[in-house]
């Protein structure tokens, strides 16, 4: 009897339980509905506030440059026309005048590759950074062949990834590579691909001034330099735009570095065989 | 050959009409030039008038114009029998790809976007006039 009771009362309690069980996967279910129009809304608000900020990009092209060519163009004119009118001094003013305009120009032209970085869509393939590598490489001999410079790279830096925007990346780093080595004898640039752990990085070292990594948070921000435009020319734009361009690959960068030892940098970037693994 | 022929250019800025004129006359590119302020002007001194007006031997196109801008004044240019083979040449600030590829899809000849260093702009002006004044064979 007593038996029949224990029974009794245990499918009591497993109907009671099954009742939670139900409730809570309702909840769940809810739950997962209004997230995913959490999501849909996120998505919707993201995408909008994406169109902006193209839009905003689109008028600096247009707006911001129109002026810059005048106030340029005027200044060569006075220069030309009326400069026997100038003393040196004047002369000097309107030289300065025309150098920070075009100074301007390509910090707008930065500004404007950057966020089409940001808004470009991912085409994926495979991607010989190899050849890419020394093709840049190349070209920087050809820009100032009187510079003693060698590069060596191993033949199988391979990855998967957007041809295009991975160029822009790879330019930076190379360019930076030789721009920051340029008070060395020799430029040296050297791009390995190098397994540690699990993951395949990319390797781009040179033997430059390097950086003190006291101030490495600021070497990925837009605008922010490490070294003086006098010392080493440039708008403070590559790395962030190569940060951009990693984070769009969903890689990681990073860097490291002692001042006069040269610096390093590092690309991972997720492949197709490893992701197809996990 | 070319030389009585005027440039028609379509431009909406003051500043830049001047600093074209002026590129125009470091090159020693002697055409008249003609300026239309805007779309409005550009397609009145293609069409509006009384007699057939003498047609430019080259249209120097302007984009972000107001009331109307450059790619419908060349979407009209291309459309009209008299003017559709004559060529235009964007000048213009934008680099955007939506506006090229438009530029282009619409007819334009060629497609260039000036500089903001006025020497650079010199130059491409240079090589425009030894282009389409020299050396190209106008349809007009």
């Amino acid at each position: 009897m007593e038996s029949w009771l224990l029974i009794i009362r245990n499918v009591h309690d497993e109907t009671i339980l099954y009742e939670q069980l139900n409730q809570a996967l309702q909840e769940i279910r809810k739950l997962n509905a209004s997230l995913e129009q959490k999501v849909k809304d996120r998505t919707r608000e993201l995408e909008a506030t994406n169109r902006e900020l193209e839009a905003f990009a689109y008028s600096v092209s247009h707006d911001l440059r129109a002026p810059l060519r005048g106030i340029d163009g005027f200044s060569l004119a006075l220069l030309e026309k009326y400069g026997d009118q100038l003393d040196h001094k004047g002369k000097d003013y309107l030289n300065r005048i025309r150098a920070a305009t075009r100074k301007m120009g390509s910090l707008i032209d930065d500004i404007l590759s950057l966020s089409r970085i940001a808004t470009a869509s991912l085409q994926k393939k495979p991607v010989d950074i190899t050849v890419m590598s020394r093709d840049i490489f190349q070209s920087l001999r050809e820009k100032e062949p009187e510079r003693a410079a060698e590069m060596h790279i191993s033949d199988d830096v391979k990855v998967t990834g957007d041809p295009g925007l991975l160029r822009v990346a790879m330019q930076n780093l190379i360019d930076n590579a030789w721009k920051f080595s340029s008070q060395q004898d020799v430029i040296r640039i050297d791009i390995a691909r190098e397994r540690n752990g699990s993951e395949t990085r990319i390797a781009i070292r040179d033997n430059g001034v390097g950086f003190n990594m006291k101030y490495y948070n600021k070497l990925f921000t837009m605008f922010q330099r490490l070294h003086s435009g006098r010392e080493f020319p440039g708008t403070g734009i590559g790395l962030a735009t190569v940060q951009r361009i990693v984070n769009r690959h969903s890689g990681r960068l990073w860097a490291e570095s002692e001042v006069g030892k040269g610096s390093a940098f590092y690309m991972v970037l997720p492949d197709h065989t490893e992701t197809s693994q996990e | 050959m070319n030389k009585k022929k005027h440039i028609l250019l379509v431009e909406d800025n003051r500043d830049d009409v001047d600093l074209t004129i002026m590129a125009l006359e470091k090159c020693d590119i002697v055409n008249e030039v003609k300026v239309a302020r805007d779309g409005d002007e550009a397609l009145s001194m293609l069409y509006d008038t009384e007699e057939e007006p003498e047609l430019p031997v080259l249209v120097l196109l302007d984009i972000n114009m107001p009331k109307i801008n450059g790619f419908e004044v060349l979407k009209e240019i291309r459309g009209n029998e008299r003017t559709r083979r004559l060529p235009v040449v964007i000048l213009t600030s934008s680099r955007e790809v939506q506006d090229i590829h438009r530029g282009y899809d619409l007819g334009a000849n060629s497609y260039i976007r000036k500089p903001v260093g006025f020497e650079s702009f010199v130059e491409a002006v240079r090589n425009l006039g030894r282009y389409w004044l020299k050396w190209n064979e106008s349809p007009v």
